[in-house]
């Protein structure tokens, strides 16, 4: 045939083209994302350093700050083990929103547990504890009983939304509990005077327990049988079921890790404070949502996560700063940056590679 | 030889229904068995009370002579069974490593970490004993359904199967797919493994089975050796009466032009151009086939038809009306009827039961609906009645879609459609996995209708279904029409070269293969051998 090799020409551009789509559907808006972010951090760093008196210049001090770095990762500990806890139980197959409930039991417990024990790591364990029932329930309503997830997640928020300044009004006789002991920050000598990244090296306890629950979670999923089975559940129940894996224990087991995660960040936002307040939206403040933002932009995993939390948490930093040099624009409009960043990435990210199961009952057939 | 399984006077009740009545059945070791059926003739359930999934209400499982009782899908691949679903049960993000290894990893470091190095030399060995050409880090989704069920069939291996069932193994596989798996089925026999197919499917079965069992109303009406029956034979066993398996299909007076394709272009969803200037007419009386390997621009042709996708060039005339971007509400209060290919998909809501689903169409209309409002009970009668003509079992209106069988599902679509008295039937596979027994009916009607003078435009890749059914063929090939013949003065040979891409008078067979083979950007699958009983659906005699 004389026009093979033309045939075979247009179907090679053909498959490269489609080839590069794919490529562009998978990775191209979020590495987008990040890529201007890093783009406009060094180019305003560099403006920074050309006019030290300028609003660059007050922008990039803010955030070469020890401190900015510091406040980033105090914030980031609630928010990315709330969102570490999502991912657990969202890659299962259970969507969890009602992590922002779990944060604002832990937070009061943690104080509660911690005030009458007089245990500041006691009251840490409390926290945990009080969040993981709070997710036993979640698991058993909308795993054993099959109830709509979303509704059971929104439930579990507002219940401990009701409950964790009651318990205080009750006890205490005001939403705010008094204050209590605080956990000491660990200092490595030398490293902690490094500029910047000192930040790294004398912090709270509760961020070293963070990158270790970073890293742990990473190697649950990605290393070991424990992990996978969680990304089966969620993905195609059914093939785990056949392999002879029980998928509701799988789920079971993965909404209940999600309250023990979010249970830690719950205890170490309100044990860094040393006190719970509960006036309004309480000390939690939507962090826990901010976190099913994080572990979405992150798509699933726990180091993306991780550093979608630093993003927000950096950002919120800065407003904070800000707020307070004064810089002629209203502090009610810098106090919304982080929370229009977060709607901005959201949109651009867009395709996030939900589990296919993600919200579906499992029912064992027979 | 030995006996690998055998089942013994299996019954199984569901309440109201007996899906098998003492079933007997022997399979040799290192054979293939095939399990032949219509659908609903109980070959899925008895598989079932095989693997654990069902308890049999009595009769006694036999794994080489000693007696089982499984409780569940565990206990029998613990006995050495494995079942590969019509529906695979993968897990699309993984790679074939993870999906083959899932809930049997290899752990190392006291049982903490999965020891992947020894997960994937598993896999390639086991892989290279079979000769399965894998690789074991793809990814699921990226792999083609063939090679998705090969890592099935793996999967059971490396539970340690030795008697694989399958499931329809071939409903979704391309026709190369299929002499590939049959390939693999040899490859597990010769080294010992048994096999038991279950299949509707009269010539898969003799081609690839060495004894056929066959059921019917849940009772096993014969065993055959494969080498010495004929399909005819099989046919009726299966269907309990004789059955043409060849139609006359008769002439019918043609009338005036219904719908009239010209210059169409249209792109698929990645914006390759799938159908390339295509032109064509149907008229009343008269079907049109169009014949192809799947995934050479039927899909989206159609869809330009039927109002689904917009043409990006060309017009399209509807009872000479222009009706190229005509919505589809339009086109079937036009008298546009659509059976289409994917009936889960996009020929039934599979949550709404089949009262709701036989108003789909119609909820514009004014038979069904009065004042906004739809007369339910009218709506059911409608139901009822396509559930009678049509023979839909179960004969329940008020079951869910999803509970039917696929081949009644096809049934219910096959008859709304029809009913709706319409003037061009654009049918697309319209007996993809129905029984031999519903096909024929299905042929039937849809020769009825062009005996009324209704246009049809029909779609398949069963080479003999078009060739059989149509007045004038169509052949396409990568989005172009190669040649339209006159199917009667056409051999299948013939069809099967144009299928292949090779032009009439083009007479350097070689070149055609080798376009053929080329990879294509748009359909990784659609590279098909010309051979035509590939192509054909294999109920030829």
């Amino acid at each position: 045939m004389s026009d093979t090799p033309t045939d075979r020409d247009d179907t090679d551009t053909a498959t490269e083209n489609a080839d590069s789509e794919s490529f562009f559907e998978r990775y191209t808006t979020r590495a987008l994302v990040a890529g201007v972010t890093v783009a406009a951090v060094i180019a305003l760093l560099l403006a920074g350093m050309l006019f030290p008196d300028s609003l660059a210049g007050t922008l990039s001090d803010a955030l070469t700050s020890r401190n900015t770095l510091a406040s980033a990762l105090r914030l980031s500990v609630p928010i990315a083990f709330a969102a570490l806890g999502g991912i657990f139980a969202e890659k299962s197959g259970v969507i969890n929103i009602g992590l922002e409930g779990l944060l604002i039991i832990s937070a009061f417990s943690a104080i509660y547990v911690a005030d009458i024990t007089g245990g500041v790591w006691i009251g840490f364990a409390g926290g945990v504890v009080a969040s993981t029932l709070l997710a036993a329930l979640f698991a058993v309503v909308t795993i054993g009983f099959r109830a709509d997830q979303i509704i059971a997640g929104l439930a579990v928020w507002l219940i401990a939304l009701g409950l964790a300044p009651f318990a205080s009004q009750v006890i205490y006789g005001s939403p705010n509990t008094p204050t209590v002991a605080t956990t000491n920050s660990i200092t490595v000598p030398v490293l902690a005077d490094l500029p910047f990244f000192g930040a790294l090296f004398s912090a709270s306890p509760s961020v070293y327990m963070l990158f270790a629950a970073v890293f742990g979670s990473w190697y649950v999923f990605e290393r070991t049988a424990f992990g996978r089975w969680i990304r089966a559940s969620g993905e195609n129940p059914k093939a785990l079921d056949t392999a002879g894996v029980s998928v509701t224990r799988v789920r079971y087991a993965a909404v209940l890790i999600s309250g023990v995660l979010a249970g830690m960040g719950g205890a170490a936002l309100s044990l860094d404070l040393g006190q719970f307040t509960g006036n309004g939206p309480t000390m939690v403040n939507g962090k826990g949502f901010i976190a099913i933002v994080a572990y979405l932009f992150g798509n699933y995993n726990p180091v993306g996560a991780f550093f979608s939390t630093m993003l927000f948490a950096g950002l919120d930093a800065v407003q904070t700063v800000l707020q307070l040099q004064g810089i002629g624009i209203p502090r009610q409009l810098i106090r919304i940056t982080p929370f229009v960043v977060v709607i901005i990435v959201l949109a651009l990210v867009g395709r996030t590679q939900l589990p296919e199961a993600a919200g579906e009952h499992y029912e064992t057939e027979d | 030889m030995a006996t690998a399984v055998h089942l013994d006077g299996i019954t199984k009740r569901f309440p109201g229904v007996v899906a098998n009545d003492d079933v007997d059945l022997e399979v040799e070791r290192g054979t293939v068995h095939a399990l032949l059926g219509e659908n609903g003739a109980g070959k899925t359930t008895l598989m079932n009370v095989l693997y654990g999934l069902y308890e049999p209400t009595s009769g006694e499982v036999r794994l080489g002579g000693e007696p089982h009782v499984f409780g569940s899908p565990r206990d029998a691949i613990d006995a050495g069974i494995g079942m590969i679903h019509q529906h695979f049960m993968l897990v699309d993000p993984m790679t074939v490593t993870e999906n083959i290894t899932l809930g049997n990893e290899p752990r190392k470091w006291g049982g903490i970490a999965i020891d992947r190095t020894e997960a994937r030399e598993a896999v390639v060995e086991l892989a290279d004993r079979y000769g399965f050409d894998i690789d074991p880090d793809a990814r699921i989704e990226d792999v083609s359904v063939g090679e998705q069920q090969r890592v099935e069939i793996l999967k059971a291996l490396y539970r340690g199967a030795d008697t694989l069932i399958l499931d329809e193994p071939t409903a979704v596989l391309t026709p190369q797919e299929v002499d590939e798996l049959f390939d693999v089925l040899d490859e597990l026999t010769d080294q010992g493994k048994t096999i038991i197919f279950i299949t509707h499917k009269l010539g898969e079965a003799m081609r690839a089975a060495d004894e056929i069992s066959v059921l019917r109303d849940g009772k096993k009406v014969g065993t055959v050796d494969a080498d010495a029956t004929t399909q005819e034979e099989l046919a009726e066993l299966m269907v309990g009466r004789e059955v043409l398996l060849d139609v006359d299909h008769g002439t019918a007076e043609t009338g005036a032009v219904v719908a009239a394709v010209s210059d169409v272009v249209v792109e698929n969803d990645r914006g390759v151009r799938a159908v390339n200037d295509v032109s064509f007419e149907v008229r009343g009386g008269e079907v049109f086939g169009i014949a192809g390997v799947d995934g050479n621009g039927q899909s989206e042709l159609v869809e330009a038809v039927t109002g689904l996708r917009n043409p990006d060039a060309g017009e399209i005339r509807f009872g000479g009306e222009d009706v190229t971007t005509a919505s589809r509400r339009q086109r079937i209060d036009a008298g546009m009827a659509y059976v289409p290919e994917d009936r889960q998909e996009r020929g039934l809501v599979m949550e709404f039961d089949l009262v709701e689903n036989g108003l789909l169409g119609s909820q514009h209309g004014d038979e069904l609906v009065s004042n906004g409002r739809i007369d339910w009970s009218k709506t059911r009668g409608h139901a009822e009645a396509i559930i009678d003509e049509y023979d839909v079992r179960p004969p329940d209106a008020d079951s869910d879609a999803e509970s039917l069988s696929g081949g009644n599902q096809q049934k219910f679509i096959v008859g709304r459609e029809f009913e709706r008295d319409p003037e061009l039937v654009v049918a697309s596979h319209p007996t993809r996995g129905v029984d031999v027994g519903s096909i024929e009916f299905i042929h039937e009607r849809l020769l009825e209708l062009r005996q009324q003078g209704v246009a049809i435009l029909l779609v398949s890749s069963k080479l003999e279904e078009v060739q059989g059914l149509s007045d004038r063929l169509a052949v396409v090939y990568e989005g172009e029409f190669i040649d339209v013949v006159d199917p009667d003065e056409t051999t299948e040979e013939e069809l099967g070269l144009l299928m292949a891409g090779e032009r009439p008078g083009d007479d350097d067979g070689e070149g055609g293969t080798k376009a053929t083979g080329s990879e294509s950007a748009d359909e990784t699958e659609r590279d098909k051998p010309a051979d035509p009983t590939d192509a054909a659906d294999g109920e030829r005699a």
